[in-house]
């Protein structure tokens, strides 16, 4: 049994992706192989709590900082948000914080109006601006003065003449701010520069690897909950699925209710992500039982 | 078979996938190109955005507001950007690179400026604010507070080095190593779910492409990528026994 393990902890690497590879890949290939239970995060819900208390006709700004590396955690969130917001009557404004966040921001409208559920319309229902270079330093311009930092929509279009854009001049005069990040800026911008000093609620959708660093903001009521990951966008795409299915059949006027509700793709991938998991935590067993026996043996 | 700038745009995503993946297995000339590629498209892409998004009509839209119709009025005070812009550019000059430390001087001052307040509001005043107990909530989220203090006390005394770690201080400390342990661990954890889902990712692409409709791009290329990699294995190690003798 020693042997085994002690063999098992000089495995070749390249064994070692391969397990995982296929770990990803056969829950991805045939989906129906493995279901795994999702549960219900405390930061998810504080998340949809907050969204689901706005109402129809308030104004949400959105912040895509994330491109095509970090799509599959972040993108379904996106969707998934947008979803929620449209269901609810709110118009949406979306700042790209990244080079390649317009083309993000450009496929999630592009997924809700393939979709055909809500009848929106650029300039009235959403608009979106192009990516700003400068970080934090566009995030203070959009708290100080949203009009300096952007005098034209993505089309070319100039913000005077956008219905949507009436009676908005800084942060303030959103009701919410929804950041969706892979990195800086980020989360942490938004709540030193814009949410903290104008008081303006704030959430978040990130990729896993920052969300221990914000989590200190999530405990302090700064952030309004965090959507952590693929896990956070499958529970949230989940609890957004639910409720516009409540709200298709309570003949909500926002949505087409001769079309079906389809469910997201986070909530398909988290089989995938699991069994990965799994199979790692049993790595790190054989790892440091291999490693005890051969600083035993040594 | 269908081929329009789709089709070549999708192969071309698939050969890059299964190229830096082939990385993997170990260096090899398919992960060195697309590499390269990597770096030179995305520094092109950010240059080109960069000039057209931001310098053209911020910078030249306010000098020259008739021929860059951005939508500014002109504003002198723009004057002063394009100058030290320039003066960034003058350190490929030898001769005048020190003017770029102008540009940077006032960089370096305008961040650190803007951050001193901010971050000690946000990060320390609103954090002390938020790290006291608030007894009129229920019990677990008391205790959750009161661990939340433990954590912050236990961690800041592990960081205070005016005092040998012994006694009363060296346990309090050693609270704070395993506070930090917890913190390193969850850190982990997180930075592997994260990588594992940008795999989700690449495999979801490489298994949407590997249908008819993209003429099985995934499959063509991948038993591609595998012959051209078993040939220049061989030829490395005939090189080998070459340079050998």
């Amino acid at each position: 049994m020693k042997n085994y393990i002690l063999k098992l902890g000089n495995l070749d690497r390249r064994i070692i992706f391969l397990l995982i590879g296929l770990s990803v890949l056969i829950p991805l290939i045939n989906p129906n192989l493995v279901d795994l239970p999702l549960g219900q995060d405390r930061n998810t819900k504080i998340v949809y709590d907050s969204i689901s208390e706005l109402n129809d006709g308030d104004r949400v700004l959105i912040s895509f900082a994330y491109g095509a590396s970090t799509k599959p955690e972040v993108h379904p969130m996106a969707v998934g948000l947008l979803n929620h917001l449209f269901t609810k009557g709110i118009k949406v404004y979306i700042v790209s914080l990244w080079p390649e966040s317009p083309i993000m921001a450009e496929q999630a409208i592009s997924a809700i109006k393939e979709s055909q559920l809500f009848d929106i319309k650029d300039g009235i229902d959403f608009v979106m601006f192009d990516y700003k270079v400068g970080g934090f330093v566009v995030i203070k311009g959009i708290a100080d003065n949203f009009r300096d930092i952007y005098q034209q929509d993505k089309n070319g279009i100039s913000i005077n003449d956008l219905p949507i854009m009436e009676g908005i001049y800084d942060v303030k005069d959103f009701d919410f701010v929804f950041d969706f990040s892979a990195g800086v800026p980020g989360n942490a911008e938004w709540v030193q520069y814009a949410c903290d000093p104008k008081n303006v609620p704030l959430s978040s959708g990130c990729t896993s690897i920052m969300v221990t660093d914000a989590i200190p903001y999530v405990e302090s009521g700064q952030l309004k909950g965090i959507l952590a990951g693929m896990p956070g966008a499958a529970e949230y795409e989940k609890m957004v699925y639910d409720f516009m299915v409540k709200e298709q059949n309570n003949n909500n006027k926002y949505i087409n209710l001769e079309k079906d509700i389809v469910k997201g793709k986070a909530y398909a991938r988290m089989s995938a992500q699991s069994i990965a998991h799994l199979l790692m935590v049993l790595f790190i067993i054989i790892g440091n039982i291999a490693y005890y026996f051969s600083r035993k043996e040594n | 078979m269908v081929f329009n700038f789709e089709i070549i745009g999708i192969w071309f995503l698939v050969l890059m996938t299964l190229s830096i993946l082939s990385y993997l297995y170990g260096d090899n000339p398919f992960y060195k190109a697309s590499e390269h590629i990597f770096v030179g498209v995305s520094a092109g892409y950010i240059f080109a955005l960069t000039w057209w998004d931001q310098v053209w009509p911020n910078l030249f839209g306010r000098l020259f507001p008739n021929y860059v119709q951005a939508g500014f009025d002109f504003n002198i005070i723009y004057v002063i950007p394009l100058i030290l812009g320039i003066f960034m550019l003058l350190r490929l000059i030898p001769s005048l690179s020190w003017l770029a430390r102008i540009s940077i001087g006032y960089i370096v001052g305008m961040a650190a400026g803007l951050k001193i307040y901010v971050f000690i509001n946000s990060n320390i005043l609103m954090q002390i604010q938020n790290s006291a107990i608030d007894f009129s909530k229920s019990g677990f989220e008391i205790f959750n507070h009161i661990l939340i203090l433990v954590g912050v006390i236990s961690g800041l005394v592990y960081f205070f080095f005016s005092k040998e770690h012994k006694g009363v201080i060296g346990r309090v400390s050693k609270i704070g190593i395993y506070f930090l342990m917890i913190k390193f661990g969850a850190s982990f954890g997180f930075a592997v779910m994260g990588r594992i889902s940008l795999l989700i990712g690449r495999f979801e692409d490489l298994i949407n492409y590997s249908i008819e409709d993209y003429n099985y791009a995934t499959p063509v290329i991948f038993t591609f990528m595998i012959i051209s990699l078993l040939i220049w294995s061989l030829k490395q190690k005939d090189n080998t026994e070459d340079y050998k003798g």
